[in-house]
Order: structure tokens, then sequence, then C-alpha cells
């Protein structure tokens, strides 16, 4: 049941961090809702879950602002940490990071593949605001081709992960993630179904989620700082897989439903380990 | 007891397990591999984790994650790997986490001569990260017996300081086999001078005190205290803040609570013939010391007055041992010399201060012995057209 975002913020969220220390109009608090609503939902408890940031916009503002236990790793590591992490905690204990497209596809993607293919159970939300905002908006991987932003002036021309047939979705696949989905915080339930079901899957799971960023990339790019303006722009972008038009960027919903079919990677080594102890005297 | 023809690699591995170490995260590089490769095969037998990372950043960011978790954890690398530690490491000292690292130095730069003994990474160990504002520990064994003491050593120090500390061997000491007694039993590891810290749980929900206290236990995750770490600066709660005040006493407690307790670390050093005030004094670390003392002890032999410190605790630099007048002369297996600089800085003001440098080998007894007599006759060192002393 939808509960309002005081609700969940007073269950979930620090006082101390609430509000939210992100710009005025920034996206990032409604894919924010999207996820505690979606732990709420599955009736996490504070206890249930440890949560992980990275750098930038996504990182920095939703550091510290889980009630629980909470961490934050250097740029683009925060997969590996997790990954150790897993390794460490009991296996009822979800791993929620938070994270930003530059820090995920960008510095942290090595880690963020292998993270993919050991199947480490972690729900990896990339909160993209299409390039990095928090120094000022340069391009990003999976920004827009022909953006113009403080570092392609004269328009985006490198391929990125998105557009041109590519889909940074396509690579998680193939790296091994067992549950991969796109959403934009305007597709409300659906968008927290499906977040649902990426919490739930006991091995690798990640969110794409477009959000937009009124400070640097509208301002820049679409010449606008109103909210409501930039947010149209990625909604008529936007398409729902298999409804694709040739102007959409993100094709939302789940790309990729394999939850359960592979082997979890800590319970693997918990379970080699324990097999190698009965039978090796140590 | 029971004692092995073995190698370093074997001696740390060892080591480790005595001291609680259950997670290991490497990537192979020579010549720490067997490290690595005996970790995967030992840690699963005594209920340990072994994991394989796609590079060093990864490894050390992935034994943060177990340290987090409550387990103490360890990675291996040679140069080349630990520059990738740069990342990892910088959030394991501003997080105060408790790790250990050994370094089998080989040479450089870059991946340079990859089956030598070289020792680039003096300065490296007291800045391993960016940012500067902490202090660092550092552990310089000689031998494959002693690195096995000195990774328990680092266990011991890293739960304490809650930091990670730098085990600095080389690759004579890890690959090379030599006679090692393994302690079978608490009774035999109190004799072999082996200490253990148990790992605690910090309670939370602050992070730390602005103290130079040690014995606080590090912050871990999933026990539902709050707890919170990051790589920004963090406030006492552990909350992330861009105050220069909050810094201030982030910073000291990094520094201090290492310099204000150097008692527990500095004091290991090998003193030889340094009791009748000699003339000449060599120093140095690693494998090197060990064709010194036998220098030193045939110097001796031939009535000159020359005494040899070995350096075991790198870093806090121990200043205190460098108060005595004479001539020193520091031998490196580098060729730029590094040690020699802090070893000026801390020798008397009018203290001759030279330096021997070689790397990827040994210096021979004869070298040793031709730059003994010509530091005792006031004359430079010079050899094969290199003026040595330009370090």
């Amino acid at each position: 049941m939808d509960r309002l975002s005081s609700e969940l913020a007073a269950t979930y969220l620090r006082p101390r961090k609430t509000p939210s220390t992100a710009c005025s109009g920034c996206g990032l608090g409604a894919n924010h809702k999207i996820i505690l609503q979606a732990v709420s939902e599955l009736g996490l408890q504070v206890s249930d879950v440890v949560w992980g940031t990275s750098i930038g916009c996504a990182g920095r503002q939703t550091f510290a602002t889980w009630k629980g236990d909470g961490f934050a790793g250097t740029h683009g590591r925060v997969y590996a940490i997790a990954r150790g992490l897993r390794l460490a905690l009991p296996a009822e204990i979800k791993l929620i990071l938070t994270v930003g497209d530059g820090d995920a596809f960008g510095i942290g993607l090595n880690h963020l593949l292998h993270a993919a293919r050991c199947n480490a159970d972690m729900t990896v939300i990339v909160n993209d605001n299409l390039g990095y905002q928090s120094t000022g908006g340069q391009f990003g991987w999976t920004t827009p081709a022909g953006s113009r932003t403080d570092s392609s002036p004269y328009g985006m021309f490198e391929p990125g992960f998105m557009g041109g047939g590519l889909d940074i979705m396509n690579i998680l696949k193939g790296a091994g993630a067992t549950f991969l989905a796109r959403h934009i915080a305007r597709d409300g339930q659906a968008a927290v179904e499906n977040m649902k079901r990426a919490i739930l899957n006991r091995g690798f799971s990640l969110v794409h989620m477009p959000y937009p960023c009124p400070t640097n990339f509208g301002s820049t790019n679409l010449g606008t700082r109103t909210p409501v303006t930039i947010y149209r722009w990625i909604v008529e972008r936007s398409a729902p897989l298999g409804q694709e038009t040739a102007d959409t960027l993100w094709a939302t919903g789940v790309y990729l439903d394999a939850s359960n079919s592979r082997p979890e990677f800590s319970e693997q080594v918990r379970e080699k380990g324990q097999q190698i102890r009965r039978t090796q005297a140590a | 007891m029971k004692r092995f023809l073995e190698t370093g690699n074997f001696a740390v591995t060892e080591g480790a397990i005595l001291a609680g170490c259950r997670f290991f995260a490497g990537y192979p590089i020579t010549p720490a591999t067997e490290i690595a490769e005996s970790m995967s095969r030992r840690l699963p037998q005594v209920g340990g984790i072994y994991v394989q990372a796609e590079d060093e950043c990864a490894a050390m960011h992935l034994c943060i994650g177990g340290a987090l978790g409550g387990y103490k954890a360890m990675t291996a690398t040679s140069g080349p790997g630990y520059i990738l530690y740069a990342d990892p490491y910088g959030w394991a000292i501003g997080c105060e986490t408790p790790l250990v690292i050994l370094n089998s130095g080989r040479v450089g730069p870059v991946s340079g001569i990859t089956g030598a003994p070289g020792q680039g990474e003096f300065y490296l160990t007291r800045y391993p990260t960016q940012g500067g504002n902490f202090e660092t520990i550092c552990l310089a064994p000689n031998s494959a017996q002693e690195a096995m003491a000195m990774t328990v050593e680092a266990f011991y120090l890293s739960e304490r300081f809650r930091t990670p500390v730098t085990v600095l061997a080389d690759q004579l000491i890890t690959d090379g086999f030599e006679d090692i007694s393994v302690p079978g039993n608490e009774g035999e590891m109190k004799e072999m001078g082996f200490r253990i810290w148990p790992r605690q749980i910090h309670p939370g929900p602050l992070f730390y005190p602005a103290t130079d206290e040690i014995d606080i236990p590090p912050v871990q995750l999933g026990h539902n205290t709050g707890a919170l770490c990051s790589d920004w600066t963090p406030t006492e709660e552990g909350y992330d803040t861009e105050e220069v005040e909050n810094h201030h006493r982030h910073a000291f407690r990094l520094i201090y609570k290492i310099r204000n307790h150097r008692d527990l670390i500095s004091h290991r050093c090998q003193k030889s013939f340094l009791d009748d005030d000699p003339e000449l004094i060599v120093v140095s670390f690693g494998t090197p010391s060990r064709v010194v003392n036998t220098a030193v002890a045939k110097a001796r032999g031939r009535g000159q007055r020359i005494g040899s410190l070995r350096l075991i605790n790198l870093w806090p630099f121990p200043d205190e041992l460098f108060t005595r007048k004479a001539i020193y002369l520091v031998v490196e297996l580098n060729w730029d010399g590094q040690l020699v600089r802090e070893v000026q800085r801390a020798a008397p003001k009018d203290s001759a201060v030279h330096f021997l440098g070689t790397c990827g080998d040994l210096p021979t007894q004869a070298d040793l012995e031709e730059s003994f007599n010509k530091l005792l006759a006031n004359q430079p060192l010079t050899r094969k057209g290199w003026t040595l002393e330009a370090w």
C-alpha cells in the first residue's frame, strides 16, 4: 500500500538527513521514495538492511539517510566493498546500494561487472542524472548522444552505453546479473513492484533509474531548470519495453528476471568451504 | 612446534592464520602470488574465505568489506599492486578499519623486474594514499621466520590502532626457502612473542570521538548499531561533513592515535655492535640487512669500529634510534635513496650520512667492505663510475 513520504521517512530515514540535501527540484528524492516504498511493502525493518552508497550526487545525498547501518565507498569501489561485506554478513541481511551513473557505468564498471559475474546478493539502484552533475555537469556514459554539457560544449559526439544500438543492460546481462530493470520514478507502482523483485532476488540485481537534474543537465542541455519540464523531457523519451519508438532513449520495465536461477556468490563460497572442511584436515 | 623448509610466502600465510585472519582477497602478482595460492588452499580448511579479485584495488576493497563484516582480513601484493591500493588504503585509514597488507618489494618503477628484490616503496608505505593527515604503521622483516612474526604483529597492531598495517618484505624474503618454525599452540606462540588482539564490535552509533586513544573497537556493519562509515570527512557520529573543525578532530585522531603510542611499535629493531660508540653505523632494513650484518661482523674482526642498526619498524620512523653522533651509511635496494633521507633528517645535524644503493641484487661483501674502508678514511663513495652520494 502506498505510504506517504513522511511516513516512510519517519520509519526508515534519519531525521538529521531529512529533508534531503539535494538541489531544489532534483529528481533523486522521487527515486529514493520508490526504493523505500518497496522496502516498506516487503516488510523489511531497519535492521534487515545495510545501505551502501557511492560518490557523486546520488551517493552523497543518500549516504547516512538510512536509519540503520550505512557505508559509502570510494568512487566506483562500493561494489567491491559490498562483495566483501556480502561474504561476511548473514545471508538474511539485504544489501541495498544507491549509486550514480558515473560511479556504476564509468569508474566502477569493472567492479560492477564482477559483482554481477559472481551473482553476489545485492540490489544496486543506479540513479542516473545523465552525467557528472555534482562536479558541475560533465557528460557521462549514459548521457544522451548530442547532449551539450560543460565537457561537451559542441554536443556529446562519442558513443555512450545508451543509444546507437547499445544498452548498458546488455552488458550487465552478459556479465551474469540475475535481475535487471529500468524505471523512471513516474512509473509509480510498477517501479515499486519491480524494485521489490530486485530486492527479493537472492543474487545480483540492478535497477537503472534516470532522473532529472535541474541544476546542470537541465539548465545546460535543455535550457530550463524547471523540474516539470525536465521530467516531461525524460518521460517523452521513455516507453515501456516492447512499445519503443524511434525517439525512445529509455525502455522501461524488467529486462531480465533470472531470479534465483544461478548460485549466489556468498552461499557458494560458504557451501564450498564447509565441503572442504568436511573432507580436508586442516 | 613444527619445522618446515618453506618460503616466506608460506610463513606469512601461516602467521596470518595464527593471528586469526579468516579473509583474504588478492590478485596474482609476482613475487607474492604464492601467498594468494596458499591462502586459497589453507583458509577454507580453517573456516576462512579466499577471494580472487579483478584487480588489486578491488582486492583491498573486498578486504574492507570483510573487515566491516567482522573478519580479520589481509591482502598481499608487490609494488605495482601496492600502488593500486592507494584508493582503499585511504578509505581504511580514514574509516579506521583494521587490515594487514603484505608488500613483497621487487624492482621498479612500474613492472620493472618481477623476480628480483627491490626497496622502492619505503616512502610509499608512509604515504600509501593521498590527502595526508594521517600516520601509518609499517613493519619490515628480514627473513621468512620474521615475516611470519611480523604478520602476526601486524594483525595485533591493526586491531589496537584501527588502521591498515603494511608488512614490507621483498622478493628474497617471500620467494626464498628457509627453515621455518610454526608454533602449534598458544603456549608456543607466547614463547615466540606472538601477540593476538581479538576483534571487538564497536557498539555504535558514534563513529569515533576526538581522541588519541587506541583500543576502541572498529566500526562494524550488520549489527544494527547505526554504524556509519564513508570516504568523506566524518563527524564524530560518522556523518559526512564539510566543516573544517570536524576535519581537524578527525585528522588529530588519525595522526596522534599512532604518534602518541609509538612505544607499542617503534622499539622493534636489531642493534649489532652499537655499544662501544662506533665510528660508523650502517643502517638498513629487510634482506640487505643480512648482508650488512655479516659485513659488519667481519669488519669488527678486522678491528674496525662499525655497528649495524637494522630497522624493523619503519613507520612511524624511529627517530630516537639516531641520537649518536657518527658516520652513517644507509644501505638500500634502490638507486635513488629513500631511507637515507629519513636518516639524514633524524641523525644529529653534524653527522655525515652516506648512501650505498643497489637494486635487483644484494650488495656484496666486497662492496660493503670497500665502502666501510673509504668512509673510515674520509674518502667519498664512488663505484663503477656512479656517484653514489647523489641521493
